[in-house]
């Protein structure tokens, strides 16, 4: 596949638990991870806390190295050693915003400061002056304007909204082809959401790059993205066009998360869940389908074996055996 | 429950609340009138830093010490809040209004197991031998569909939403006439927020305790309340019936709110959300406060600050776009 500007094989990430009681056994995170992303497609990952939406990130950026499998980034294998010139430039084409716009950012510098260091460091610009004029430019892309009066605050200053513009216009800076986005509004008001959604999508269409946009929000990862990975317990459990995945929901926990979503169109006519519970422990997780203890469908069959990924449609995978 | 129906449970009146600092009173809670009827659901939603948790607390006077209600009355039963003695107020705290608080994590004591904090909630409002104050506390812990062995359980060994749930037993568990909720699902995934939504809304049935639900997620707000107050910089700026208010939003923020969450269902479309940041309430704007974010501003709105005009008899609102508040 020629399109695919990243791929995972068959990824898995297991950390090993440091305690004397559980020593040895380790905290299965992910498991059988395996999905291509096309060149500039947003790829939404969608899971509740502790579903391995994180981990996957952290996986592809290299902050994490995987147990098992293989991650291709444009056909070169990322799962071995790195010389330091590699990570750097690895890191100039793969860059990542996170959920958390306060700690983000370095508490004692200015954002003028914060902002050239990407340039520098990548060796973008070729002196002081040049610096000055990219860090201007990318400031104004992100709607903090005057770049001269932010370039001269320090992050407590800012808003949450507009340090997550920080986040967002230092990941852009260096004009990467992939860019890791952990959940980048669940930590901004409502009102702000939306403008900071429209400002990626715009500038992902004119900077052309691919997107894999990590979420708890089934609504906002339909706004955002052209295909959709549900997450379950370490694993994936459905995978497909956003629309497919919303309209024609095939597994039970795809199902569990649209019914959960608040939708005030619904009102009080919504039926109650079908099934409640916890996500189950990722030390000892459940033998067969992870989900099948909180699945209202079970068979026998579910706690014997993984099912495997099935075919549900175009482009549209699903692991259940249903 | 054999009052009457129609009585009021909470008449706010006027409320004036806000934070005495080095430079000045900062408005948290400006002017803010609202009812809420015996068993009813008022959702009141805003950003961060709208007032809304300000209101929360100075409903149950627990403001912190820099904090005062200047003005207005909180009238619970007939008595006005406002003036009660300390003394007085703790007969009613937690007796007949009691509060979920935003933070499950942090508002249980770690060092404590959760029946030794729901028995103490017992014991600190009458003497009840220890026996029966654990009863109560496994009946108040069934209710939330926690099992009894979980009784002797520190806040650690549970899960969020299991947490939630206790903090919603420790709430009812003197089974007061009001629960007053700040943010209680905000930290939780969508299918817990869920079924402590269905809890919440089930045992208001059963019990017929009225609930005043705070939080900034307003899609989740139109879907289980039935009186709706939009907050926004210290002020109500709009009031009424759920339904009525999705259906035809009238003020500009509400408006803006609203288009702030994309949608399940329906066709996709590029929404707009708000532009500009709430107002530093130290020094709130001129006139009306939304008016350097609205899109709407006419000059009138840099001058005066519009009140809040009953649009029909179920719907208020604080805007000079809209009939009956020109004339003020």
């Amino acid at each position: 596949m020629s399109g695919d500007i990243l791929v995972l094989e068959g990824v898995r990430k297991h950390f090993p638990v440091n305690s004397l009681r559980r020593h040895g056994k380790f905290v299965h995170a992910m498991d059988d991870i395996s999905f291509s992303l096309r060149s500039g497609e947003v790829l939404a990952i969608v899971g509740e806390s502790g579903s391995g939406k994180t981990t996957t990130a952290n996986v592809i950026s290299r902050i994490y190295r995987q147990t098992e499998g293989s991650v291709v980034f444009e056909g070169r294998e990322l799962s071995g050693k790195m010389t330091r010139t590699e990570e750097l430039k690895y890191h100039k084409r793969v860059q990542m915003i996170f959920q958390d716009p306060f700690g983000a950012l370095n508490p004692t510098r200015t954002i003028g400061r914060i902002m050239e260091r990407p340039f520098v460091i990548h060796r973008i610009a070729e002196d002081r002056k040049a610096v000055s004029e990219k860090v201007d430019s990318t400031l104004t892309q992100v709607g903090l304007e005057p770049p001269d009066q932010f370039k001269r605050k320090f992050p407590h200053e800012l808003s949450g909204g507009q340090r997550q513009r920080v986040n967002i216009a230092r990941a852009f800076a260096v004009e990467p082809d992939l860019i890791l986005a952990d959940e980048p509004t669940s930590m901004l008001d409502v009102s702000n959401r939306m403008s900071i959604m429209n400002m990626m999508l715009s500038l992902k269409e004119s900077h052309g790059v691919s997107f894999i946009y990590i979420t708890h929000d089934l609504a906002g990862a339909r706004y955002m993205s052209d295909r959709i990975i549900v997450m379950y317990a370490g694993m994936i459990m459905e995978i497909g066009p956003a629309e497919e995945i919303i309209t024609n929901s095939f597994h039970p926990y795809t199902k569990l998360l649209k019914s959960a979503a608040p939708a005030p169109e619904t009102g009080l006519k919504r039926k109650p869940l079908i099934t409640g519970g916890d996500i189950p422990s990722l030390i000892d997780p459940p033998n067969g389908c992870r989900f099948h203890p909180r699945c209202p469908f079970a068979k026998e069959v579910c706690s014997l074996e993984i099912p495997p990924m099935k075919k549900i449609g175009d482009d549209h995978y699903a692991r259940c055996v249903l | 429950m054999n009052r009457q129906e129609s009585e009021q449970l909470l008449q706010c009146r006027n409320l004036v609340a806000g934070y005495r600092i080095k430079s000045g009173f900062v408005h948290a809670v400006d002017d803010v009138s609202f009812d809420l009827e015996r068993g009813g659901f008022l959702g009141i939603a805003g950003e961060s830093g709208c007032g809304k948790s300000t209101l929360a607390f100075a409903i149950m006077r627990l403001l912190k010490d820099n904090a005062t209600i200047e003005n207005g009355s909180l009238f619970f039963n007939g008595t006005d809040l406002v003036g009660l003695r300390e003394e007085e107020m703790k007969k009613i705290r937690w007796v007949d209004i009691s509060m979920a608080f935003q933070s499950a994590m942090n508002a249980l004591n770690p060092v404590l197991s959760i029946g030794e904090q729901l028995t103490d909630v017992i014991h600190a409002h009458g003497e009840v031998r220890q026996s029966e104050a654990r009863d109560r506390a496994i009946e108040a812990l069934k209710l939330v569909d926690i099992p009894r062995d979980r009784f002797n359980s520190y806040p650690h060994q549970l899960s969020g939403g299991m947490k939630q749930r206790v903090m919603i037993a420790m709430a009812l568990i003197l089974n007061p006439d009001l629960i007053i909720m700040d943010e209680p699902t905000t930290a939780l995934d969508v299918v817990v927020q869920r079924t402590i939504i269905e809890k919440i809304q089930e045992l208001r049935k059963s019990l017929g305790f009225s609930v005043i639900f705070i939080t900034h997620d307003l899609s989740l707000l139109v879907e289980i309340s039935d009186t709706l107050a939009i907050m926004y910089a210290g002020k109500i700026v709009e009031y009424g019936n759920s339904d009525e208010l999705f259906n035809m939003p009238l003020h500009p923020y509400t408006i803006g709110l609203m288009n702030s969450f994309p949608s399940l269902t329906g066709k996709i479309t590029r929404m707009g959300g708000i532009e500009g940041k709430p107002p530093d309430l130290l020094n709130p704007p001129e006139g009306c406060r939304f008016h350097p974010r609205c899109p709407h501003a006419m000059d009138i709105c840099e001058k005066s600050c519009p009140a809040l005009q009953k649009v029909d008899p179920r719907h208020s609102v604080a805007c000079f776009l809209h009939k009956g508040a020109e004339n003020l």
